[in-house]
């Protein structure tokens, strides 16, 4: 079930609460696909990573092999939003360097300081970076999964692209409508106002962003490109967090296309255990009526630690075997 | 023939007033429309401004990362901008353009 779907997607993003599973879920994914000789990128949007830990090596912003077997690989990224905020305000500093007189370098280059520094840019350069992996890996690889931070957070994360797309269309607008009022000025009698250069490099700068945003959101609410696993663990908190994920990205447009409930307590350890299973199968009996048809996958709980190839794979086997 | 030539120039005269007289009637009649128009351009170049500017101007923009690639577009014209807004000074410490 979940290796057709990542045979048949673009894009998967793995989300949920805290502490359910989340990277483990992503990286036994990555690898069962790879072992079916899948090319995986495996992208870490957490800003308190721990993908690195799953497999036992240490990752960067950049793409690091962290498994091959034939033609299939998986390659790990843990973005930082910080590199990104840097490369991003550098190439502004270019431009605005290029187009301003000397005298006023200095001040440009402090006004970018402070906005390089204001709230929100941070969650711009991850959604950034995570546009910037999707072209990259068009032709390098088959599939993405994203494995993301809290709920919340994704959330946001997800809802940027569309809100971004308004932003900018809006700033065009105001474009247009100065540039018909220059006209319409200018067409009453000549006027001595010439075209500043600048608006021009302005306009393209907004519609290639547009255009980036609007080709991220296509992408993310196209069911056939893109799906979103939901981990939880059959508590009560994970469980209501998990209805309410699937009910918000509803609203966003965006495919669920599993629930992986995780963790699951075994019914012949113990009397301790099996009272938990007990309960556990109510909170379920609960997803289950408000998610209506979207798969359920149970995984067990297992005794290792889930660090590096070796004993993802048992989780990966999980995954893959369950209905 | 010297008649003729002063008659020809008479009517280059009277065509040359005329048209100085229409020019004027048109810009009496249309001048306003045009201060209109570009009085109209210019408060729209200055919401634009308050945009790309507002994480300076002390209004957090959530879009920061974004707005800052507008920057080099609406700089040449800020000196302008913050006098006709009615501060005399530059109202960012940091740039100093006054």
């Amino acid at each position: 079930m979940l290796l057709d779907l990542a045979r048949s997607r673009r894009l998967l993003f793995v989300g949920g609460k805290g502490g359910v599973g989340k990277t483990s879920v992503s990286s036994a994914l990555a690898l069962a696909y790879a072992r079916h000789g899948g090319r995986v990128l495996l992208v870490s949007t957490d800003p308190a990573h721990n993908l690195g830990q799953a497999w036992d090596q240490s990752l960067s912003d950049g793409a690091t092999r962290v498994f091959t077997q034939e033609n299939g690989h998986v390659d790990a990224v843990e973005i930082d939003p910080q590199a990104t905020i840097e490369r991003h305000f550098a190439t502004v500093s270019a431009t605005m360097m290029r187009l301003l007189p000397d005298r006023l370098h200095a001040s440009a280059q402090q006004h970018l300081d402070q906005a390089k520094s204001a709230p929100g840019s941070h969650e711009s350069a991850v959604l950034e970076r995570i546009a910037e992996l999707v072209e990259t890996s068009r032709d390098s690889h088959d599939l993405v999964i994203f494995d993301t931070a809290p709920s919340g957070h994704t959330l946001r994360l997800l809802s940027l692209p569309e809100k971004l797309t308004t932003w900018t269309e809006t700033l065009l607008a105001s474009r247009d409508r100065s540039e018909r009022f220059a006209a319409a000025a200018r067409s009453v009698v000549g006027t001595k106002d010439d075209e500043p250069s600048a608006d021009a490099e302005l306009r393209r700068t907004l519609i290639a962003r547009r255009d980036r945003f609007e080709l991220l959101r296509g992408l993310v609410t196209d069911s056939l490109a893109t799906s979103f696993i939901v981990v939880s663990i059959a508590e009560r908190l994970p469980i209501a967090e998990s209805i309410d994920v699937v009910q918000q990205l509803t609203v966003l447009g965006i495919d669920t296309s599993s629930i992986v409930v995780n963790r699951r307590s075994p019914s012949d350890a113990g009397d301790v255990l099996a009272e938990r299973r007990a309960r556990e199968e109510q909170h379920i009996a609960r997803l289950r009526a408000a998610v209506g048809s979207i798969p359920l996958i149970q995984v067990p709980l297992l005794a290792g630690d889930l660090t590096g190839a070796d004993s993802l794979s048992e989780l990966a086997v999980c995954l893959t075997a369950a209905a | 023939m010297a008649s003729a030539e002063s008659a020809a120039q008479r009517w280059e005269e009277l065509s040359r007033r005329w048209a100085a007289f229409r020019d004027g009637m048109h810009e009496f009649y249309v001048g306003p429309y045009r201060q209109m128009f570009l009085s109209e351009k210019r408060s729209e170049d200055d919401l634009f401004m308050i945009v790309v500017l507002g994480e300076a101007l002390g209004v957090p923009d959530p879009a920061a990362f974004y707005s800052a690639e507008l920057m080099p577009a609406v700089w040449d014209d800020f000196h302008a901008w913050h006098r006709r807004i009615g501060i005399p000074d530059s109202p960012l410490d940091h740039i100093a353009c006054c």
